[in-house]
Parts: structure tokens; C-alpha cells; sequence
């Protein structure tokens, strides 16, 4: 409280007592990692994770997912949620997105890969670098993979 | 990672089980290898009934999202939390936000992501850090993330508080009377002047006879070696990676 001016005390009207309250988060902008995804926004995401809420509370939300399917395909796997299209504005196709983190169900962490974006940016010659070989040198997210080298496994 | 290192973790494991009670809801969140090996150790040994609900375990479905593991400790279905802290004092205190000054810091850390909400309304929190040292285990901490227990200020929903604190070298119990951290026993293997020397406050070890854990049984080095750690390199493998090869 001493150094979150906005958190504030309120008499809770059901039981009469104190509770600190903290304002909302509302991004204006939210992105998103999901499994599946269809042209109508409706997606699935890992249920682990607060993509769903995010989706929910942000004015516009963009959902990159591996993999674009029927609608009647969006189905959630056993670690994932649906998200209504309600709450999408723009569903971007990108299989491997997630890498070098995991995308469990279809691949795991890329344990090299992030080692050597650790050992990057350790200082800011070393991380300059890194962006330039990985983020803004590869024209695109293919040239992103390529330069990585890894291939998102394919689905049936 | 050494042979030494993996087995003062295994013992930490021990003890973090041996700590468990069959029957109870217990739950971890995320970057809690060690508490969930020992929650799965537990189960598999002397716990049989224990509910393990451990962040990241694909086995864990959920209906929306990460939130419903505070949905469920604000429910107070959690009897068991664990935490750990950069800084942790004698009061109990953890701090995850800042080292140094908190306006001028010389360390930023991620902060306390839930931590207050879930010391507060779990019936017990074991703390758990991978290193002890001094500048772990301080007089006070730079920032007060949670708190063990209510101060002055009562809060309505204050269910439970610190309970034990397992580290490398030893295990401390939070003392309810005196509302501060005593040593409980040392690991197998481990001298108390270690642990004096390694801690930055009293932990009244001093005329008192401190026991020393019980080395790991037969059955809980089959257990932690056969299914725990089958199932933790479903959760945690890079980490098990790192300590088991």
C-alpha cells in the first residue's frame, strides 16, 4: 500500500470487513499463444496457462496457433480450453510459434536454443546480436525456423 | 550436476515428503521441482491419499485457466502450499520483489506473483530454497512479499501460515508462540556449526539437542527413483535433466 497508491481499502457491504482492492487489468492489446484455431476466432489454449483470461480482458486480442482447422474441429485436447471467437480479433497461423518455449502435446523446450539466448544476454553486444541473428535478421517466422533450425512436428 | 548436489536434493525431497500428511490437498506452483517430487514421493510411500496439485503436470486438467490454483486455495481447499523467497528472515517474511533499497534496488526480481493471498489462506506453507546462505536467510527482508502471520493488523482471511522450511542443509519449524523460526533437525550428513554459520539469525540451536533426519529409507530411494521420477520428467524435465542426468 505504501508504494501502490492505487490499491485501496474498502468495507466489503456482504460482511462488513476490511479488504484491500486492486484495479483491473485491461491490456489494450493481448496476444496469444493457442493450439488450435478457426476463421471464426474460436481457438484452444493450454488451460495452464491465463491465455483465456487475457483473452477476456483485453480490448483486442490476437491468437497466433499452430494449426487452422473446421470449427467443428476446435476442440480442446486434455490440457486445453476453449476460447470463444467472441473474445478474438485476429487469429494468425504459425506453426512453431512458441519456440524455443514448449508447446506441450506437440513439442517440447528447445533446452539449446535457450542456453544460447541465455549466454546472449548476459550483456548488450552479445543480445544486439542475438536480435540481429534470430528476431530482426530471418524475414519471417519460416525464415525464423529455418535459421533455428527446427521443424514444428506435422499434424494428421 | 555433482553426485554430492543430487543427493543433498533427494534428501530435501525426503524431507519435504516425511512433512506431508496422507490425506491432505497439496499443491505447487510454478519453479517447485523439489516440492512436487516430494508431494509425489510422499504419495507413493507413506501418503497414499495424498491430492498432489502440481503446476504444470499435464495430468492437471483445468477448466479455464492458471487462476483457478488461487480459486482453489482462496476456497480453502489447500491444506499444504509451498514458497520459497530470494530473502526469508526470522519472522518468516519472503521477499521476491527487490534487493537493496526499493526505489533504488540493486536487484529487480519478478515479484510476489500470489504469494500473500496464498501464505495467507493455505493451512500450512513449506518453505523451500536450493541454497543456504546468509544472504538467504537474513534478520529482516529488504520487502515484505507475504508474511508467516498476522502482525498487529488481523486480516479476516488468515487460514494458516508457515509451517516448516526445508533447506539444503537442514529443516526449520516456524515456532507458533514466539512467532519465529527455529531449527527443526539437520539434513543426514550436515553439521550444525554449517548451519549457524550459513544463517543470518539466531535459530535458538543453542543447549537445545538437535536430531538429525533420518537417512532415506530403501522404499522411498525405489520410489523416488521408479515412479516420482518417471512422472517428474513429465513436468519437470529439463530440471531432472540438470540433477539425475
Amino acid at each position: 500500500m505504501k508504494i501502490r497508491d492505487d490499491f485501496k481499502i474498502v468495507k466489503d457491504p456482504y460482511s462488513g470487513e476490511d479488504y484491500v482492492v486492486v484495479p483491473p487489468i485491461i491490456p489494450d492489446v493481448a496476444v496469444i499463444h493457442g493450439l488450435k484455431g478457426d476463421r471464426f476466432g474460436g481457438i484452444t489454449v493450454l488451460g495452464a496457462r491465463n491465455d483465456r483470461l487475457l483473452a477476456t480482458a483485453a480490448r483486442k486480442t490476437i491468437a497466433v496457433v499452430e494449426e487452422l482447422v473446421e470449427p467443428d474441429e476446435v476442440l480442446p485436447g486434455l490440457q486445453e480450453v476453449y476460447v470463444a471467437p467472441v473474445h478474438i480479433d485476429a487469429v494468425v497461423v504459425a506453426p512453431g510459434a512458441a519456440h524455443p518455449t514448449e508447446c506441450p502435446g506437440r513439442y517440447g523446450i528447445d533446452a539449446g536454443h535457450i542456453m544460447t539466448y541465455l549466454a546472449a544476454a548476459k550483456d548488450e553486444a552479445s543480445f544486439l546480436n542475438y536480435l540481429e541473428t534470430y528476431i530482426t535478421g530471418p524475414a519471417d517466422h519460416e525464415a525464423y525456423l529455418e535459421k533455428v533450425g527446427f521443424r514444428p512436428p506435422e499434424r494428421a | 550436476m555433482g553426485n554430492s548436489q543430487t543427493e543433498s536434493f533427494e534428501k530435501m525431497i525426503g524431507a519435504i515428503s516425511r512433512l506431508l500428511k496422507n490425506g491432505e490437498m497439496v499443491v505447487t506452483g510454478t519453479l517447485s521441482p523439489l516440492p512436487a517430487a516430494g508431494c509425489l514421493l510422499a504419495k507413493h510411500t507413506h501418503a497414499p491419499d495424498l491430492e498432489p496439485m502440481l503446476y504444470g503436470d499435464p495430468e492437471n486438467r483445468l477448466s479455464e485457466g492458471l487462476h483457478e490454483f488461487f480459486g482453489v486455495a482462496q476456497k480453502g481447499k489447500v491444506d499444504v502450499f509451498f514458497l520459497s523467497g530470494l530473502q526469508i528472515d526470522r519472522q518468516g517474511s519472503i521477499n521476491l520483489s527487490v534487493i537493496g533499497d526499493y526505489d533504488r534496488p540493486k536487484l529487480r526480481l519478478p515479484g510476489g506473483a500470489g504469494s500473500a493471498m496464498l501464505y495467507s489462506m493455505s493451512r500450512r506453507t513449506i518453505l523451500f530454497t536450493m541454497t543456504h546462505t546468509k544472504k538467504l536467510f537474513v534478520p529482516k527482508v529488504d520487502f515484505v512479499n507475504a508474511t508467516a502471520f498476522d502482525g498487529e493488523v488481523k486480516t479476516p482471511w488468515r487460514r494458516g501460515g508457515l509451517s516448516h522450511i526445508v533447506t539444503p542443509l537442514c529443516i526449520m519449524k516456524f515456532d507458533d508462540e514466539k512467532k519465529r523460526v527455529v531449527l527443526d533437525r539437520l539434513l543426514p550428513g550436515v553439521t550444525l556449526e554449517e548451519v549457524v554459520e550459513n544463517t543470518g539469525f539466531d535459530l535458538e540451536a543453542a543447549g537445545r539437542d538437535i536430531p538429525v533426519m533420518e537417512p532415506l529409507t530403501e522404499e522411498e530411494r525405489i520410489a523416488l527413483h521408479g515412479p516420482v521420477l518417471e512422472k517428474m520428467r513429465t513436468i519437470y524435465p529439463l530440471v531432472c535433466r540438470m540433477i539425475w542426468g
